[in-house]
């Protein structure tokens, strides 16, 4: 409407410098007719101003007269736009997690225990449930904010938001990663439960001009790029991702060797606890111990020693045994500890060296040695060796070695997966010996993450007590954080 | 606080008494001089007296209902005892002054009958309805000096006259020197009038102005609103002044509208009950300086008929729960008696039930029905809205109807992201507010039927 228009303008100039343009309101009486009786009492018309005629009245208040004429006019005679609709998005067929469960998901994207949303999203896709869409949005942004090198946590997202999240990222450039992510990345192993035609995959995201050929990404794509091919390789045949990595080691990078060795350790598919590495990975493992690059052969090391029955695992044992030994006493059995003379190229060699985790410790070496060694071996040396459950093995008394086992121990039980050791620790931090050093509260608050989070449920751990360290608190808080999650996904997948 | 016993004994049973456990219901409800100014500018106003209550644990199977009026002080209490104040109330206010007793919730039923009842009461004493909580003074000393009050209530009159006077020669300034340098002009250009505003005992007025210091900031276009809200103002003062010949429920609007507040008891005295199922559509809350404020939007399944209850608290603290989005509330509203009656309070409940979307309108009928309501209130700038659409993102973020027609969304309400994931481009139920920038969409109802707050 120009007549508004001329208003605003002569409103923006003033009425000192500029016209009051004259009004055309339709079905109502040219300005000019309202006369001074539009205004009766008006304190222009009081102050004398104005004279008989409209003419003479006070512009400012004139133009302020019509002005809100038109704006109730305009305001009342609005009509409707025009859109350009959007194409829908494609079928999900899969369950929507409940209220209760999508209400704790927001509670965590918006910062409540933010650590454990990976954990959401594997229980969601190993259920078969998708996420609530209003939470989407939050969750895109989520994987944005976490850049590229969370690829694991962009897959989880992308699962677990389904054709409804490709969709809304088609939508948003910031969200563009997901249509980045590879087919294979993008739905993961645990994609054949929704029932998608694999064309659904990527609707609306890549361009013709921008597809690989198969191959392409490990030829030609960088280390991320190569990265998402083998990982796709390994999660459908395993053997074929280790033979192309032996054939490729000599002429890699040390980055990219190290990329080698993180795709085998990762898990093969969205579902939880299902561990990366076979015991046919560990020929190249034991190999990539001798590699010259101190990354290389320290991640090598890591990984054997998580590795059920690997020759490292056997060697790590026996320096073990070496170094801790139970004793009977008159109030019971103790362990007494010594630690090794110092390290030796073996030992090196295993992946425990003065220099591999130096920057990360300030303990004496002596103790930094024992613990090294006790989080590398396998925990059920301890059992058949002293012939004891875990949870008598981790109540034992040590003195001051107490601290550095219960750290050791704790790192082992979360690299093994080993529930059982993961549950004997937690319960002798809540009942028996409170933690006190800040790397056993650091292994604390790891294993309430990873141990099973029935301990959270009822017949669980007990509830703190007072005056229990603030550590202890926080773990069964975690704890119990992490049973209602699971239970209300649960419950979900029962209705659904 | 002992003081009040009427013996001895009842201080002792009182003291006993006044322990957190033998409470297991108690609530308090301050004052609402804070919450007059935002009351006002959302159409109404709130005048509710201090108060306290709870339920006491006895030896009876039901427990003792007990209600205290702070600004008496009086009190009611279910107990058969008849001593006065029977030990329950004074346990109460012994409970109270220990800071046991947590404010900032909305009475039970029964309390706010019997406390609504004291207010009309009292007002009817004071035989002067504009002696609003607005004007302390005269919530205090008005029951007991009727003529006391009538003259405060003729200065303020007098005030708010001068104060409008100052304005309309303010806008009329503003529109002679050319609204070209308020990007420049900064917050003290607004809050300066508003200031003055506040003096003359006009707070409506004052609210109004004060949001005006973010307009020229408001992206392109600022220029015709801040024009459009000067107008609008200087409408106001213009209906202001011709209060006398307008019809009443215009004339409430503009009263209401300038800062006149109407205490909750003489809307609940005066009102006719409106009983109907009410979905609850939507809820907003909004915190402006020391104040949160809460605006939950109603519709009657029966009567179609919309209504707005509003609820404040200080910063901190929470606001009123009682009415969930995507619920249906089978009540009595008792509205505000202005122009278009939006405003209204919940008067007795009588349950509540989960309920699926409400039923979705078009855009035609949404804009008819804005139309109608400029009509009765040209000061209106939001309007509930519940559609059956489709967001687009183009040509500007929008939604739809199966007609093609579209609205767009308001600015303020950033992209919208959730409202386009939950629909997944395809129709959905939509409720929010209607404003002149565009649509405000506050919750919307996925394929499960479930409410979504936005």
């Amino acid at each position: 409407m120009s007549t508004w228009q001329d208003l605003v303008t002569a409103s923006l100039i003033g009425t000192e410098r500029a016209e009051v343009p004259a009004t055309r309101i339709p079905g109502w009486p040219a300005a000019e007719a309202l006369g001074p009786d539009g205004r009766a009492g008006h304190p222009a018309s009081q102050d004398g101003l104005s004279g008989q005629d409209g003419l003479s009245w006070d512009p400012a208040a004139l133009l302020l007269d019509q002005a809100a004429l038109l704006t109730v006019a305009r305001r009342a005679g609005r009509t409707a736009d025009e859109a350009e609709p959007l194409a829908a998005a494609g079928p999900d067929p899969r369950p929507v997690a409940s209220p209760a469960a999508g209400e704790r998901l927001a509670r965590i994207l918006r910062g409540d225990h933010p650590d454990l949303l990976a954990e959401w999203l594997r229980a969601a896709a190993a259920r078969g449930l998708r996420a609530p869409a209003q939470v989407l949005p939050a969750l895109l942004d989520r994987c944005r904010r976490a850049g590229p090198a969370d690829s694991g946590l962009r897959r989880l997202v992308a699962e677990a938001g389904g054709a409804r999240a490709r969709w809304l990222a088609g939508l948003n450039p910031d969200w563009k990663w997901l249509a980045d992510l590879s087919p294979d990345q993008a739905t993961g192993a645990a994609d054949a439960g929704t029932g998608e035609e694999p064309g659904q995959r990527t609707t609306g995201a890549r361009q013709p001009g921008d597809a690989w050929q198969p191959g392409d990404a490990w030829r030609l794509g960088d280390i991320g790029q190569r990265r998402g091919y083998l990982a796709a390789l390994r999660a459908g045949d395993p053997g074929a991702a280790r033979d192309l990595i032996a054939a490729s080691w000599a002429a890699a990078s040390a980055s990219e060797r190290v990329m080698f060795l993180r795709v085998l350790a990762d898990a093969p598919s969205l579902v939880p606890d299902q561990p990366g590495l076979m015991p046919e990975d560990e020929r190249l493992l034991e190999a990539a111990l001798d590699d010259r690059a101190e990354d290389v052969h320290g991640w090598a090391g890591y990984l054997l020693a998580t590795l059920p029955g690997s020759a490292l695992g056997q060697r790590m044992a026996a320096r073990a045994l070496r170094s801790v030994a139970v004793r009977a006493g008159t109030q019971g059995s103790y362990l007494v500890v010594r630690p090794p003379a110092g390290y030796d190229p073996a030992l090196r060699r295993d992946g425990i060296s003065p220099g591999a985790a130096a920057g990360r410790t300030s303990l004496a070496e002596p103790t930094r040695l024992v613990l090294e060694i006790v989080a590398r071996t396998p925990l059920r040396t301890w059992a058949d060796a002293f012939k004891m459950a875990p949870s008598a093995i981790v109540a034992l008394g040590s003195g001051t070695w107490a601290p550095v086992l219960f750290t050791g121990w704790s790192r082992a039980a979360i690299a093994q997966r080993d529930q059982e050791w993961m549950a004997g620790l937690i319960n002798e931090a809540v009942s028996g010996r409170p933690p006190g050093t800040s790397s056993e509260n650091e292994a604390l608050s790891q294993l309430a993450r990873r141990a099973d989070p029935a301990l959270g449920g009822p017949g669980g751990v007990p509830g703190p007590e007072p005056g229990v360290p603030a550590a202890v608190r926080n773990a069964i808080t975690v704890l119990r954080f992490r049973y209602d999650m699971l239970k209300e996904l649960d419950d979900d997948h029962s209705d659904g | 606080m002992l003081a009040l016993a009427p013996d001895v004994p009842s201080q002792r049973a009182a003291q006993k008494l006044a322990s957190p456990g033998s409470w297991p219901l108690t609530g308090a409800r301050a004052g609402a001089d804070a919450s007059a100014a935002v009351a006002a500018d959302a159409g109404g106003g709130t005048g509710p007296p201090a108060a306290l209550w709870g339920e006491c644990r006895g030896s009876a199977a039901v427990p003792y209902r007990t209600a205290i009026d702070l600004s008496g002080p009086a009190w009611q209490c279910s107990c058969p005892s008849r001593k006065f104040p029977c030990k329950h109330a004074l346990a109460l206010l012994l409970l109270w002054a220990d800071g046991a007793v947590a404010a900032g919730s909305d009475p039970p039923a029964w309390a706010a009958t019997w406390l609504a009842a004291r207010a009309a009461k009292a007002s009817r004493a004071a035989r002067n309805p504009d002696a609003g909580a607005g004007d302390p003074e005269a919530a205090r000393t008005g029951p007991a000096n009727p003529e006391a009050a009538l003259r405060r209530a003729a200065q303020r009159e007098q005030r708010v006259a001068s104060g409008v006077a100052e304005l309309d020669r303010w806008l009329c300034d503003q529109v002679r020197q050319g609204l070209a340098s308020s990007q420049q002009a900064g917050y003290r250009h607004w809050d300066d009038i508003a200031a003055r505003m506040v003096d003359a005992q006009a707070p409506g007025l004052a609210e109004r102005l004060r949001a005006l210091a973010a307009v020229p900031y408001s992206g392109a276009g600022w220029d015709g609103r801040l024009l459009a809200e000067y107008a609008l103002l200087c409408l106001l003062t213009i209906a202001y002044r011709r209060q006398a010949q307008l019809p009443p429920p215009l004339r409430d609007t503009v009263r209401s509208r300038i800062g006149f507040t109407v205490r909750q008891a003489d809307v609940l005295a005066g009102g006719q009950p409106v009983k109907d199922r009410w979905s609850v559509l939507a809820r907003r809350d909004l915190e402006q300086e020391r104040l949160r404020s809460r605006r939950v939007w109603l519709r009657g399944r029966e009567s179609g008929r919309y209504a707005l209850v509003l609820s404040f608290a200080p910063a901190g603290m929470s606001l009123d729960d009682s009415l969930t989005v995507g619920s249906c509330v089978d009540a009595e509203l008792v509205f505000y008696p202005v122009a278009v009656p939006l405003r209204a309070l919940v008067g007795t409940r009588h349950g509540e039930a989960p309920q699926g979307p409400p039923p979705g309108g078009t855009v035609a009928e949404l804009l008819a029905g804005w139309a109608a309501a400029l009509a009765a209130d040209p000061w209106l700038d939001s309007w509930p809205a519940v559609l059956t659409g489709t967001p687009a993102r183009a040509p500007r973020p929008c939604l739809y109807d199966a007609a093609g027609h579209a609205l767009p969304l308001h600015p303020g309400a950033g992209p919208c992201w959730p409202l386009f994931a939950v629909s997944g481009g395809t129709p959905l139920t939509v409720a929010g507010e209607w404003t002149p920038r565009g649509l405000w969409p506050l919750t919307a109802w996925d394929d499960g039927g479930r409410a979504v707050p936005l």
